[in-house]
């Protein structure tokens, strides 16, 4: 399915992340892994990326750093044209709770609480009001299909059950930026299909913007840009529609 | 199109927080009551130590005055019936009170001046703690120092001046050895010695005449049986000798006397054969093997008591006085003088040392409160490393630092309060039932209850404490680490 989409014109093309020179090494005893080896992006308000890259590649890693929730070896990551790195610790929890969701490729779900009480959490931390968020997190958990197990713990539900909470919960504060590492790998089709029509009417109606790692193909179909990582650097950033012209070649490999 | 403006995180009302560690709690029941488990355990391991001590102090505080009492006949024969030695006079003198009648009459003996006394009594605390500097050196230490010389002999040798440079030069030779005073103060001191030499040959030669006196009033008795007459003719007679000896405790050296005779006597009926068969067929054993306790064991009941005096009479020893329930008595008293003398050997450690427990249980304290405390970190800290991932995620979410340090510092309280109020009476249960055992129901009055229930608040605070200074520093480092940091430690 495709939609008469355009991304932004170049008025409001407002850069929300942009990265310079970003590098991230991971020191383990004597063991030094080059995960990220400077990558410089630009990611405008309302854009929905793709990206793309073999396991080990680094996207998770890029997440991270783009998220606020590591902090990189050398170069900087600026949020809506903030350094991250300048934020207060107070400031950096207002970000990640208010501004940004996050859905993990583990899931993370907090095992003593209910899925409610998991989607309710970043609400708690952000100062909503028991009642109102327990409507809220309802209401969430009826968009992902999960409305009659309100109530049930993390450990009684499937894999995709889980990752759907965890959809839910990364929606909890209404984020501006959604970073969603595979969050449809666990998915049948159809649920698969539901979670990407989900992304698609919050990227297209409530305009938050959407960074997606992912090998599902049919990401392509929504998104505005995609991005391709490999050995911890950008390989090629293209549009959506220079891309589909060269439909099979690029199978991401 | 959505905007980004940062600012600060509210803080969690801390009802929020508490529910959500209770929840935590609740969720890790079983891990969680393992770590309250520990934590009882070692706070009940402290206690259990804690209450032994404290009762253990409290029945020998009890026994001691209690047999001291008891053996008021046994410090009065030793009185009357020899002069003391010059030691036990000092001795005596440096460790009683001025205003005691005792010190009165040790004066009236020796025929000393009210100021001499007061240069007696100090002297002989003087000699005393320079005995003790003697007593307290090794054999070839002191023969170095003062030769063959031993006691107050000691103090003969170092008055001669010759002695006492080459005693003074060897001294500074031997930096180990530290003097009580200063040189110069031991040599004034035994200036005075002479004097006091004198003295004390003064009171012991009173003595002797006193003690000769007592041995001519006793008619054939011995000391004991005449002290059974105390309160009569024989107090004259002890007064009269130049004693101290008031009515009031010449009344109760009377009884405790009568009493000593009275044991005596039927103590005695062991020596023949029926009143022996009696008891060894009562608890089916050879007459051989009877013993004073299972004689005591026998008469303690008023009928069986009535049978054995009947015995004893039919063998012909003479039981005028002695009726039933005296002998009843009798077995009562003895029994509680055993139990005592049990007491006050089991507490004869409790002496000096920390809070006056004795070095042996300060030691044993403090090894327990090393044991608790490590108990307790390490718990404490287990339980808050194995959790650094949920602590990440709540990061991620948006948590602030302090709210997840608040969560695990009161999940640490919580554990702590129940596993201390736990490990508390489990304790203090253990360590009281155990002493009750010991020394015998009896000693149940010597319990110190206000004490037991102070250590037990010590305890409990201690492990709360503990609990929640162990959790902090690891909570600490995880809530000031970015997520994914806090995340990859393991
Ligand atoms: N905590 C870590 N410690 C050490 N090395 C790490 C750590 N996390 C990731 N790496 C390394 O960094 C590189 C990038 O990892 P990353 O998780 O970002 O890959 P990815 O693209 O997300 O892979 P996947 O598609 O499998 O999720 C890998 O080589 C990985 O081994
Ligand atoms: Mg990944």
């Amino acid at each position: 399915m495709t939609h008469p989409h355009s991304s932004p014109s170049a008025a409001d093309r407002r850069v929300i992340i942009r990265t310079v020179r970003l590098k991230k090494q991971y020191v383990m005893k004597d063991v030094v892994t080059e995960a990220l080896r400077g990558v410089d992006v630009e990611i405008f308000s309302g854009e929905f990326i793709s990206v793309m890259g073999p396991s080990g590649s680094g996207k998770s890693t890029f997440f991270n750093m783009i998220g606020a929730l590591d902090s990189p070896s050398t170069g900087r990551v600026f949020i809506d044209e903030v350094d991250v790195a300048q934020l207060t610790a107070e400031e950096l929890a207002y970000l990640r709770c208010q501004k940004i969701g996050y859905i993990f490729q583990s899931y993370d779900l907090i095992q003593y609480m209910t899925a409610l009480e998991n989607v309710t959490t970043p609400m708690a931390f952000g100062g909503v009001a028991t009642d109102e968020a327990r409507k809220r997190g309802m209401r969430l958990l009826d968009t992902v299909g999960l409305g009659d197990r309100w109530s049930h713990r993390p450990i009684e539900m499937s894999g995709g059950q889980q990752q759907r909470i965890a959809i839910a919960r990364s929606l909890a504060n209404e984020p501006s930026i959604l970073l969603c590492d595979e969050p449809t790998a666990n998915l049948d089709l159809n649920t698969g299909q539901e979670i990407l029509d989900l992304l698609e009417r919050l990227n297209q109606e409530e305009k938050v913007t959407i960074i997606c790692a992912t090998h599902d193909h049919r990401m392509m179909n929504i998104c505005d840009r995609l991005m391709w990582v490999r050995d911890g650097q950008i390989e090629r950033v293209a549009r959506r529609n220079e891309v589909q012209v060269e439909v099979g070649t690029i199978d991401g490999e | 199109m959505k905007e980004i403006r940062v600012s600060d995180q509210p803080r969690l009302g801390f009802r929020r927080v508490l529910r959500i560690t209770a929840d935590g709690i609740r969720y890790r029941l079983f891990r969680a009551s393992v770590t309250v488990a520990v934590i009882a355990v070692a706070v009940a391991f402290l206690l259990n130590i804690l209450s032994e001590s404290l009762i253990k102090r409290a029945v020998a505080r009890d026994t001691r005055d209690h047999i001291e009492q008891s053996r008021l006949v046994h410090s009065w024969t030793s009185r009357l019936g020899a002069p003391g030695t010059a030691e036990t006079i000092l001795n005596e003198l440096a460790n009683t009170a001025a205003d005691d009648s005792r010190v009165e009459e040790l004066t009236r003996m020796g025929g000393l001046g009210p100021d001499e006394l007061v240069q007696f009594q100090r002297a002989a605390g003087q000699t005393i703690e320079y005995m003790d500097f003697f007593a307290g050196l090794d054999y070839a230490r002191r023969r170095r120092l003062v030769h063959q010389a031993e006691g107050l002999a000691i103090f003969d040798r170092l008055a001669g001046d010759a002695n006492f440079q080459k005693f003074v030069a060897i001294l500074r030779e031997t930096p180990s050895v530290r003097l009580t005073s200063t040189p110069d103060a031991l040599r004034e001191f035994l200036a005075q010695w002479p004097r006091i030499r004198i003295w004390t040959e003064h009171v012991q030669a009173g003595q002797a005449i006193a003690v000769a006196r007592i041995a001519a009033g006793l008619n054939g008795r011995d000391l004991t049986q005449a002290l059974a007459a105390a309160d009569r003719d024989f107090g004259h007679v002890v007064r009269e000798a130049g004693f101290a000896l008031d009515e009031e405790s010449a009344r109760v050296v009377a009884g405790q006397a009568r009493q000593i005779l009275d044991q005596r006597t039927v103590e005695k009926s062991l020596e023949h054969r029926a009143p022996r068969q009696i008891i060894a067929r009562y608890h089916d054993i050879l007459p051989g093997d009877v013993t004073t306790a299972l004689l005591w064991d026998f008469v303690s009941e008023p009928s069986r008591a009535a049978q054995y005096l009947k015995a004893m009479q039919a063998v012909g020893i003479s039981g005028d006085q002695l009726q039933p329930d005296r002998v009843q008595s009798l077995a009562r008293h003895w029994h509680e003088m055993n139990r005592m003398e049990r007491a006050g050997r089991l507490t004869a450690d409790m002496e000096g040392g920390w809070l006056g427990l004795g070095q042996r249980m300060a030691w044993l304290l403090l090894v327990s409160m090393l044991v608790c405390a490590i108990g307790i970190s390490n718990a404490m800290l287990m339980t808050v490393t194995e959790r650094f991932r949920e602590i990440a995620t709540l990061k991620c979410l948006g948590a602030l630092d302090g709210t997840i340090m608040t969560m695990f510092v009161l999940e640490s309280c919580m554990m702590g309060v129940v596993g201390g109020i736990a490990g508390g009476l489990l304790g203090a249960l253990i360590g009281s039932s155990r002493m009750l055992v010991a020394f015998g129901p009896a000693f149940a009055g010597s319990i110190p209850l206000v004490d037991l229930a102070a250590s037990m608040g010590v305890a409990i605070l201690f492990g709360v404490v503990l609990a929640a200074v162990a959790a902090i520093y690891p909570s600490f480092r995880a809530a000031r680490l970015a997520p994914m940091e806090a995340m990859r430690v393991q």
